[in-house]
C-alpha cells in the first residue's frame, strides 16, 4: 500500500515539475516526459493489474494538466504499460540499458498511439505535425532524463537508504555484483 | 478451449483493457463538455502547489540573478559588493515593478475598451507536455469564470477556458491544434478559421480569389460564439495561393508572445455551451 502512495507522490511531483519548473528552465517548450518514465518503470516492476489501474488513473490525472481531451493519456499510457508488460517476461528486465531502450521505444510508441487517438477520434484539427515535429527532441530528452534519474535514484538509495528495497533499482545499476 | 484461454488470457485481457480505455476516451470526447469531479479535484490539488512552486522559482531566479553570482568576489570588495547587490536588487525589483506596471496599465487600458466585464488573472502553470498548448490561471468558478469564456491580453487573443475548478481554470491557447477561431482579415474582410499549429496559426477556408497581403492583421469575426468581434489574433506571415483549388493556404503569426504570458484578462459574459 505504501508503495502505491509513493508512486502517487512521484507522479504528482512529475506533474508539478513538468507544468511549472521545466517550462522555466528548458527552451521552446520542450520538456522530458517524466510520466512516461514512471509508466515504464511500473511496467518493469509492478504486477499487471495493479500497475494497469495505477497507470490509467495517472493518465486521467495527467489529462487535467496536459491537452484538452479527457481519457487520451489514460489510453496512451495504458497502451505503453501493457506493451512493456508484454515484453518484460521475454527479456532480462534487470538491465539499465533495457530501461533506456524501453524509454526510447516507449517515446516512439507514445507518438504512434497519440496520433492514432487524435487523428481517428477527433474531427477538427491537424495533430500529427504537432506530435511528429518535436519527436526527435522528445525522444532524446526522455532517454537523457531517464539516464540521469536512474543515476540520481541509485545514488540516493545507496547514500540515504542503503537497506531499503526499491524494486529493480539496485539490480538496474550496471555495477551491481561486479 | 480452456487450455487456449489459459494460454492467451494475459494477451486477451490486456487487449480488452486497452479497448475499454479507447472506448471510454471516445465516449468522453463526445459527451464531456464540463469539468467533472475528478478533474476539478486534480486541478484543486495541483494548482496551489503550482502557484507556490511558481513563486519559489521566481524568488530563486531573483536571488540567483542578484546575489549568488556575486558571492565569489574578492574579500576587500565584499562590503561594497553587498551594498551594490542591495541596490541592484532594489533596482531590479523596481524595474520589475515598473515593467509589471506597464503591462498592467496596458491591460487596464485594454480592459476599459471592452464592453463586457473582465477579470484579471495570473498564469500559474503551463501544459505538462510538449504537444499541447494550455495554461492554468489562478481564477475559477468562485470568481465567475465558466468554461468557454474567452481569455485575452492587450496584444490580442490568448484562448478560451476549457476546464475550471473553484479557484483555478485551464485555458486552451489559440496555438493548440484543437483550437479554432472564426476570423477575418481586417482590411479585405476575407473570412476563414484560424487553427492552432504550435508556434503559428493556419488561416483555413479563405477563398483563392481573395487578394491578401503579408503583414495584414487578422482579427476575430465574432461568428464562433466564443470571442467578441474585432480582437487581434495575429498578422499574415505567408500566403500560398497554389495553382488550383478553392482555398489558399495562409500562415498567421500570433500577436501574443505565449512564452511570456504572465497576466491575462478573462472576458466574463454569458457563454453558450
Amino acid at each position: 500500500m505504501s508503495r502505491i502512495w509513493i508512486y502517487i507522490g512521484v507522479a504528482g511531483l512529475g506533474i508539478l515539475l513538468q507544468s511549472v519548473l521545466l517550462p522555466h528552465i528548458l527552451p521552446h517548450g520542450f520538456k522530458p516526459d517524466l510520466m512516461l518514465i514512471l509508466v515504464i518503470y511500473l511496467g518493469l516492476h509492478e504486477q499487471t493489474w495493479r500497475g494497469a489501474c495505477l497507470v490509467y488513473v495517472f493518465g486521467w490525472a495527467f489529462d487535467v494538466v496536459a491537452g484538452s481531451f479527457p481519457g487520451l493519456h489514460g489510453f496512451v499510457l495504458l497502451g505503453i504499460f501493457l506493451a512493456v508488460r508484454a515484453i518484460v517476461s521475454r527479456v532480462n528486465a534487470e538491465s539499465s540499458v533495457l530501461l533506456m531502450g524501453l524509454v526510447l521505444l516507449g517515446s516512439l510508441l507514445q507518438s504512434v498511439l497519440m496520433i492514432f487517438a487524435l487523428e481517428f477520434f477527433i474531427d477538427e484539427g491537424l495533430f500529427w505535425p504537432m506530435v511528429l515535429w518535436p519527436l526527435p527532441f522528445q525522444v532524446l530528452s526522455n532517454v537523457l532524463t531517464a539516464f540521469l534519474l536512474l543515476k540520481l535514484a541509485l545514488w540516493f538509495q545507496l547514500t540515504f537508504l542503503p537497506r531499503a528495497h526499491v524494486p529493480g533499482l539496485r539490480k538496474l545499476d550496471s555495477h551491481h555484483g561486479s | 478451449m480452456w487450455e487456449w484461454w489459459r494460454k492467451n488470457r494475459a494477451v486477451l485481457l490486456g487487449l480488452f483493457l486497452l479497448l475499454a480505455a479507447l472506448l471510454w476516451y471516445s465516449v468522453s470526447l463526445r459527451q464531456q463538455r464540463e469539468t467533472n469531479l475528478f478533474e476539478a479535484l486534480v486541478l484543486r490539488v495541483t494548482a496551489p502547489a503550482q502557484s507556490v512552486l511558481t513563486s519559489a522559482i521566481n524568488g530563486v531566479a531573483d536571488v540567483w540573478g542578484n546575489y549568488i553570482n556575486l558571492v565569489d568576489t574578492v574579500e576587500e570588495n565584499r562590503l561594497l559588493m553587498e551594498a551594490n547587490n542591495v541596490l541592484k536588487s532594489e533596482l531590479n525589483r523596481l524595474r520589475e515593478n515598473s515593467l509589471e506596471n506597464v503591462r498592467l496599465r496596458r491591460l487596464l487600458e485594454f480592459k476599459e475598451t471592452q464592453s463586457v466585464q473582465t477579470l484579471p488573472a495570473r498564469v500559474i502553470a503551463e501544459d505538462a507536455t510538449s504537444w499541447f498548448r494550455t495554461v492554468v490561471i489562478d481564477k475559477g468558478s468562485a470568481d465567475g469564470v465558466l468554461e468557454g469564456m474567452p481569455v485575452v491580453v492587450a496584444e490580442g487573443v490568448v484562448g478560451r477556458v476549457i476546464r475550471n475548478s473553484q479557484h483555478e481554470s485551464r485555458v486552451l491557447l489559440v496555438t493548440d491544434a484543437a483550437s479554432a477561431v472564426a476570423s477575418l482579415v481586417q482590411e479585405s474582410r476575407a473570412r476563414g478559421i484560424c487553427r492552432g499549429q504550435g508556434s503559428v496559426l493556419i488561416f483555413d477556408f479563405v477563398l483563392r480569389k481573395e487578394k491578401l497581403v503579408v503583414g495584414e492583421p487578422v482579427i476575430t469575426s465574432g461568428m464562433g460564439g466564443v470571442f467578441p468581434k474585432g480582437l487581434l489574433i495575429g498578422h499574415i506571415k505567408t500566403i500560398d495561393r497554389m495553382e488550383f483549388g478553392l482555398f489558399q493556404t495562409i500562415e498567421v503569426t500570433p500577436s501574443v508572445d505565449f512564452s511570456r504570458l504572465e497576466e491575462v484578462l478573462v472576458l466574463l459574459r454569458q457563454v453558450e455551451l
